[in-house]
């Protein structure tokens, strides 16, 4: 197998040339982002095993016109009924999740493949190698792993996964590179390995002899050769426990020390030959680094499933970095702070909005013993004193923000460069573009990375992306079984279809397309349906969010409604003030909300969402806005659905269309949705605004002589990528692009046919599948 | 004088009439089909364009729909 480095060694100059001023500076930024992080995953180290794509490969079967697959030549075991999955010759994973070692299985596949469905019954997983990388770096071995699936298959596994299962894990994970008393050492327990490396030239330069303490381990040291055990739970009992005490005496380390200026040169040959480094953090033994005085409350519980992602982050009494994934509302902040209490080191959090750095810092205040005189904000409209302060908040665009600041931003700027951190935080990490993830890197010296997100979705695939530049998916959690145990509202999702009205039909087929989307937005049935959900929900006392994508058609439902409304332009200090209202005041129930509210605004009272416009057909939106009605009601346990999310949708258009694809995830999740194509009593209720025709003609007048501008959906800084909707260029509002919008950075990129050249080249071979 | 014209009644819902009134008023199907505006959801059409528009609904339907369980190949 050819090392990858060579391939982008190759790749460079070429590119260089052909787009001789900006793209070097791209790259530039690449070379610069491989300094300072000790992290045997970064982007330019792929190793060769992670090619292997097991889907292409294993795809000889028939298939039938509805694209069923013909699995009739597995053979079933004899006792088949106890075991719980099946394993199919492309990669995919079926598992019962009515099986009584139920629980066994799923976090075992958790650990070793990616969900693709999990609905109420049959929970599908996918094996890949990006997955498998993760199995083994929290501490999963290679035989273990094909061993675990051998047991819990129903059918014999197939040789091609058994074969990808070694390719994707033997080489992995077997070398770490450890930071312990602020010296860096090579760490492995396999002595045959540290045997191999130290036989390299080139490590050799990178180690550092004045002890002989590595190579007398290096012999004595014995791979511990452990029974196999017979049953299933003897087995995942085993898993478990590997995974709290690493450091018990079955298993010895043997470690060499390297020189730290050489670390850079000693990750790239480690990856040539195949051994990528594993790097985790030794935080108790950082002497180095003044530990903070932080601690957890002791008010604060974590549930279950918020201990075990921490445990598979501080598996062996070190810090890993990695990816946490838990669905919003779930307590993803307590995760978070609990980290940072873990480590107990300088700790940055990074997050995207400045109302959400608001939040964490309550967050922090509520669950942890940090103060005000610990925490420091850093964003454009409050800057505190870094000097002294052990945890700062701020955001991706104060930290990457290019263009000249003010002098007290310098300075702390200046301080945020020089500090070693402990710990960096990324809050809804998908948000992040890589490459403005690169630059936060090159700034900020942090030990361990800890990403958290909700949904691992986006529509320009750039997730795999991550798994290299922060690490690997640590945890994931079923969104169905929080649910059920009552962590999270139980939500009924509901598609609410709205006939068009025939005038605005007849200029719908008439128009263009960027009309189209505001002919459909403003459907005065939608309208209706709209004003008789709200008026249904206030009457039963609960809060209710409605969101559009579309600024023109918020300001006229609000506005004709008389509810408060936040948009891009709304100041932070209105914002607040809404949001407040909102909360404690019996007579605000109804807010509506652009697309500035998708993330982080944190509505905990809130139970109904209602939906009128939306940015195409993104899943990752429709996931965010599910999230901020999941936060647990009071009496969750309760059968009945305590949540409800409307997306109204204008009949015969586009955005049926739209409305479907942004469901796959959340109908991924496990969730439902039920189409409602009549609501009872609308047509009686003669509140309801457009009941005639001449108020929905004038309507449709006001509609036409909209600007095109109009039509735009709203742009929100960070809101990048994207698949690029039907309605061609968008432009922002007058007032975000003089700069009313809290907006510093902006980047709009749109993958056009020709874009794979302007990518990272490693990652092309997955983009282009 | 009585002009005698055969044709096929059509029932539909409001919005759709509204698109075949569109297609009517375009010529998107070459010609003029519709014989007769009759109220809000009926119209009389010229037999032999029946089969065309059925297609062309088909068309537009599927177009808006979008099917849930299309694997993420791109």
């Amino acid at each position: 197998m050819k090392p990858t480095g060579k391939i982008c060694r190759l790749y460079h100059p070429q590119t260089n040339r052909k787009f001789a001023g900006k793209k070097r500076k791209e790259f530039e930024d690449e070379s610069n982002y491989d300094e300072g992080i000790p992290d045997g995953t970064e982007a330019e180290g792929v190793p060769e095993a992670a090619k292997h794509n097991i889907e292409v490969e294993g795809e000889r079967q028939g298939e039938d016109e509805y694209g069923a697959k013909d699995y009739r030549d597995l053979q079933l075991k004899p006792d088949h009924m106890s075991r719980p999955l099946w394993v199919a010759p492309n990669g995919h994973i079926f598992l019962e999740s009515f099986s009584p070692v139920y629980k066994h299985a799923h976090d075992f596949l958790i650990a070793i493949s990616e969900p693709v469905c999990r609905p109420e019954h049959i929970h599908e997983y996918k094996l890949t190698s990006y997955s498998l990388y993760a199995a083994v770096s929290v501490g999963l071995q290679t035989h273990d792993i094909i061993e675990y699936l051998k047991r819990l298959s129903k059918t014999a596994v197939p040789d091609g996964i058994v074969d990808f299962i070694k390719i994707s894990t033997l080489s992995y994970g077997k070398v770490k590179l450890v930071l312990k008393h602020n010296r860096y050492f090579v760490e492995s327990q396999y002595p045959d390995v540290i045997q191999k490396l130290l036989k390299d030239p080139v490590i050799q330069e990178c180690r550092l002899r004045h002890s002989t303490s590595g190579e007398d381990a290096a012999e004595d040291a014995q791979a511990s050769s452990k029974p196999v055990p017979d049953d299933i739970t003897n087995f995942y009992d085993k898993m478990d426990k590997d995974e709290d005490d690493d450091d018990d005496g079955s298993l010895q380390t043997v470690a060499f020390e390297v020189n730290q200026e050489k670390i850079e040169t000693i990750q790239k040959r480690c990856i040539q030959l195949e051994f990528p480094l594993l790097a985790e953090y030794d935080f108790r033994n950082d002497t180095h680094n003044q530990d903070i005085n932080i601690d957890l409350k002791p008010a604060a519980v974590l549930r279950p499933y918020q201990e075990k992602s921490l445990r598979k982050m501080f598996g062996n009494g070190r810090a890993r970095s990695g990816l946490i994934v838990l669905p919003c509302g779930a307590g993803k902040s307590l995760v978070g702070v609990t980290a940072c209490c873990t480590v107990r080191k300088r700790a940055l959090v990074l997050c995207n909005s400045g109302v959400s750095v608001e939040q964490w810092k309550a967050q922090f205040k509520m669950w942890s013993t940090a103060d005000d005189s610990m925490i420091c904000r850093f964003t454009s409209d409050a800057k505190d004193k870094p000097h002294g302060c052990s945890i700062l908040i701020t955001t991706f665009n104060m930290i990457t923000h290019q263009q000249k600041r003010s002098y007290e931003a310098d300075q702390t700027m200046k301080w945020l460069q020089e500090q070693e951190w402990g710990i960096m935080v990324l809050d809804e990490v998908h948000t992040i573009p890589a490459r403005m993830f690169r630059r936060v890197l090159t700034i900020v010296q942090a030990h361990c990375k800890l990403g958290l997100t909700a949904t691992l979705v986006r529509e320009d695939d750039k997730i795999a992306d991550l798994n290299f530049l922060i690490g690997p998916k640590l945890y994931e959690a079923n969104w169905l079984e929080l649910q059920k145990r009552g962590f999270i509202a139980r939500v009924q999702c509901a598609e609410v279809w709205c006939p068009m009205s025939p005038e605005f039909y007849r200029e719908y087929l008439a128009c263009k397309s960027a009309k189209k989307m505001l002919l459909f937005v403003m459907n005065p049935n939608k309208f209706r349906a709209c004003q008789f959900l709200i008026r249904y929900h206030e009457r039963r006392n609960d809060k209710i969010i409605v969101f559009s994508d579309n600024v023109y058609a918020l300001k006229h439902y609000a506005l004709t409604m008389n509810k408060p409304f936040i948009y891009g332009p709304t100041s932070q200090n209105e914002r607040l003030q809404i949001l407040q209202n909102f909360k404690l005041n019996p007579k605000v129930n109804t807010i509506f909300v652009s697309k500035v509210a998708d993330t982080s605004f944190d509505l905990p009272d809130a139970n109904v969402l209602i939906q009128i416009s939306s940015h195409g057909g993104s899943r990752r939106q429709e996931a965010q806005r599910l999230g901020r009605i999941l936060r647990a009601k009071k009496g969750a346990i309760a059968e009945e659905y305590n949540a409800f999310f409307y997306t109204l949708v204008s009949q015969d258009t586009m955005e049926m269309s739209f409305s479907r694809k942004r469901q796959r995830f959340l109908v991924n999740q496990g969730y439902s949705y039920k189409v409602i194509t009549r609501m009872a009593g609308m047509d009686q209720d003669q509140e309801l605004h457009y009941k005639n025709k001449e108020e929905q003609t004038n309507l449709l007048q006001l509609v036409l002589t909209a600007s095109d501008m109009d039509a735009d959906e709203e742009r929100v800084p960070g809101e990048i990528g994207g698949r690029p909707g039907p309605f061609g260029r968008r432009v922002g509002t007058m007032a975000s692009m003089s700069g009313a919008d809290d907006a510093v950075y902006m980047e709009y990129k749109r993958p056009s046919a020709s874009s794979n050249l302007s990518k990272h080249p490693l990652f092309k071979k997955y983009r282009m599948k | 004088m009585v002009n005698v014209t055969k044709g096929i009644l059509v029932e539909c819902d409001a919005a759709m009439k509204q698109l075949l009134l569109h297609l009517d008023e375009t010529h998107a199907l070459g010609n003029k089909f519709i014989v007769q505006d009759l109220d809000e959801t009926h119209l009389f059409i010229a037999p032999e364009y029946l089969e065309v528009l059925q297609t062309r609904i088909d068309d537009l339907m599927d177009r808006i729909s979008f099917p849930l369980a299309e694997r993420e190949t791109d």
